[in-house]
């Protein structure tokens, strides 16, 4: 692919357009010596450090020196990379009962920052962090923002909040480190980001893909052009990014969207991330996670390819050593190599939780499915909300969606035949029958931090 | 000849029949007819005003759902037999009427989710409300003058 002309990924469309062409010579690599290392070498460096992380955690900290005790496991046993499956799991659950600093492997004085969980689920969790963790924690995100063109000299905007949660320093930390400017704007006062955005020139966005949407929506209302707006990436989190909302908003902000993973408790945004080659799957940072798929339900292996729970070790986190982190979060892991010329493992984009599973009426439901289907129907918005409420012992599950204003006709029985249709759409694919609820447009709630789909309001 | 009218998609929820109009007011819109279709959950409005394009310009820009539409509007005399003429008169052809509302708000019926509260409500208002009394004698007063 050399004896090309030279591509200028700062120009905006650049990116998306070389790696259209399959032209990924042209993009940025942040760590080739990583990224694009033998499966040898990664899985070599991979023992090395679980070795030492596991020496370093049963030193340290007595919580996981009891319970390897306990189990009858010893650091010495850990011989290949395979017998991380005889140390224990760690549950949210043990990160809480040990609040605040109980699985901390240093005192307070080697902390340099402090983090929280956004407990969306439970009572918050507290990380923190070494000079030695905050500096491969912004690595990880400079990695990653390469992966989505990001260059030296770009000005990225924060639209996340900052605060406890890590999504905003996180972002932040790395974007410096690549040599970005950063403006940290923070959440909210929508038309002021586009303000800044003209003002300042700023080409890079961080912001949760449903924020993005409103600042997307809010520009069209006010006029903004952007299509000429010196806006060219958007690097979203925080939440799940629904593919047909991704695509929207390249296809409205005329920009370049990634997103990335990553979750508090093993350190924060940076886990995996989106290249361009491979727009539904994430590269992780293998020399600083390792990864394992297990059966939710029984925590055994599953076959390489095949869907389940993702579990996470950090191999060199000095702050809290956590080993085997259940992240419910379901996905599958490959690791042929990408045509983007990274050989790092690749995990699906994560749609549902093992733990944000719905039982309707003795079915499984997971919100994504109704997602999915609600983005294939093109007189609806991809925003929805879900209710699900028990009526006379009979579990009812309430789809709301969002009519598009081009969709309406002056018909009734038109409006009822769409209900109908949508009604038959995620009944084929759920084996459930929802009640479909047609709202208004912008009728649905948009979220500045992560969108709340669910509803549940059967009693426990 | 026929004139616009102006369907907007609503929720069924309080406030949102409002939010309408308040758009019509703030665009020196008048309504001259109305109706409020509904399903359950959702509905359609349906307006006669006097500035129909000022009306679609001020619900796109606020984002609603919204269409216009060609309606006929005919003046009818108030005597008996005169709606039945001319909705004979589309029968007869097999035109099929979809909808049909009566014009000028002067008039109007309304159907709530709590019909004695509202009705206390709009008793405490400067606004005279129609008992099935008056409707009836009304009736019978014409009657009595023509005989």
């Amino acid at each position: 692919m050399s004896g090309c002309d030279a591509i200028d990924v700062t120009v905006k469309g650049a990116a998306l357009a070389a790696a259209e062409e399959g032209r990924f010579d042209a993009l940025p690599i942040y760590k080739p010596e990583i990224e694009c290392a033998s499966r040898e070498d990664i899985r070599a460096l991979q023992l090395e450090k679980l070795q030492e992380t596991v020496a370093y955690a049963y030193e340290r900290v007595p919580y996981y020196r009891e319970k390897m005790d306990e189990m009858g496991v010893a650091p010495e046993d850990i011989k290949t990379l395979d017998d991380v499956r005889l140390l224990p799991f760690t549950d949210k659950a043990v990160l809480r009962d040990t609040f605040p600093f109980g699985l901390f492997a240093v005192p307070l004085s080697d902390i340099r920052e402090l983090h929280s969980s956004s407990g969306t689920t439970g009572k918050p969790v507290v990380v923190g962090y070494t000079d030695d963790d905050m500096a491969m924690w912004s690595e990880c995100i400079a990695r990653l923002v390469q992966m989505a063109g990001v260059m030296p000299g770009d000005v990225a905007q924060m639209a996340f909040g900052y605060g406890m949660f890590t999504g905003g320093f996180g972002l932040h930390y790395g974007l410096q480190r690549l040599g970005c400017a950063m403006i940290p704007a923070g959440s909210g006062n929508t038309e002021r980001h586009i303000q800044m955005i003209e003002d300042y020139g700023t080409t890079v966005l961080v912001a949760t893909p449903s924020y993005a949407m409103h600042i997307c929506e809010v520009g069209e209302a006010m006029g903004y052009d952007w299509e000429s707006s010196p806006l060219r990436v958007g690097l979203f989190g925080g939440e799940p990014c629904p593919p047909g909302l991704k695509a929207e908003i390249e296809r409205r902000m005329h920009i370049v969207c990634t997103d990335n993973y990553g979750l508090t408790e093993v350190m924060g945004p940076g886990v995996s991330g989106e290249c361009l080659a491979e727009r539904f799957q994430q590269h992780i940072a293998e020399d600083h996670f390792l990864w394992e798929v297990v059966d939710p339900e029984t925590g055994e292996p599953v076959a390489e390819g095949e869907m389940g729970e993702l579990v996470l070790t950090p191999l060199c986190k000095q702050g809290i050593p956590v080993l085997r982190y259940r992240t419910h979060d379901l996905t599958r892991v490959t690791t042929e190599p990408c045509a983007c010329g990274r050989t790092l493992a690749r995990m699906d984009k994560v749609r549902s939780r093992s733990d944000d599973m719905l039982i309707i009426r003795g079915t499984n439901v997971f919100p994504s499915q109704i997602e999915d289907v609600l983005t294939g129907i093109p007189e609806v918005t991809p925003h929805y909300h879900i209710i699900v409420e028990s009526k006379g012992g009979m579990d009812e599950l309430i789809v709301e969606t969002e009519l598009r204003p081009e969709a309406f006709s002056d018909s009734l029985p038109a409006m009822e035949a769409l209900r109908g249709r949508i009604a038959e759409t995620l009944k084929g694919t759920l084996l459930v029958a929802p009640k479909v609820r047609l709202v208004e447009p912008s009728g649905i709630e948009r979220a500045i931090g992560k969108a709340k789909h669910v509803d549940d309001r059967r009693g426990n | 000849m026929t004139v616009s009218q102006i369907s907007v998609f609503a929720q069924s929820k309080p406030g949102h029949m409002v939010r309408v109009l308040d758009l019509f007011e703030g665009a020196g819109v008048s309504v001259r007819g109305f109706s409020a279709a509904d399903t359950g959950e959702y509905g359609i409005l349906r307006f006669v005003v006097d500035k129909p394009q000022q009306a679609l310009a001020a619900l796109k820009e606020a984002g609603c759902a919204c269409v216009e539409t060609p309606v006929i509007c005919l003046k009818l005399d108030d005597v008996p037999g005169e709606l039945s003429r001319v909705m004979g008169v589309l029968a007869k052809c097999d035109i099929n009427v979809l909808y049909s509302y009566s014009m000028i708000s002067t008039y109007i019926v309304l159907s709530t989710t709590d019909p004695e509260r509202a009705r206390e409500l709009l008793a405490a208002e400067p606004v005279e409300m129609i008992s099935q009394d008056d409707i009836a004698r009304i009736v019978a007063e014409r009657a009595a003058k023509e005989a």
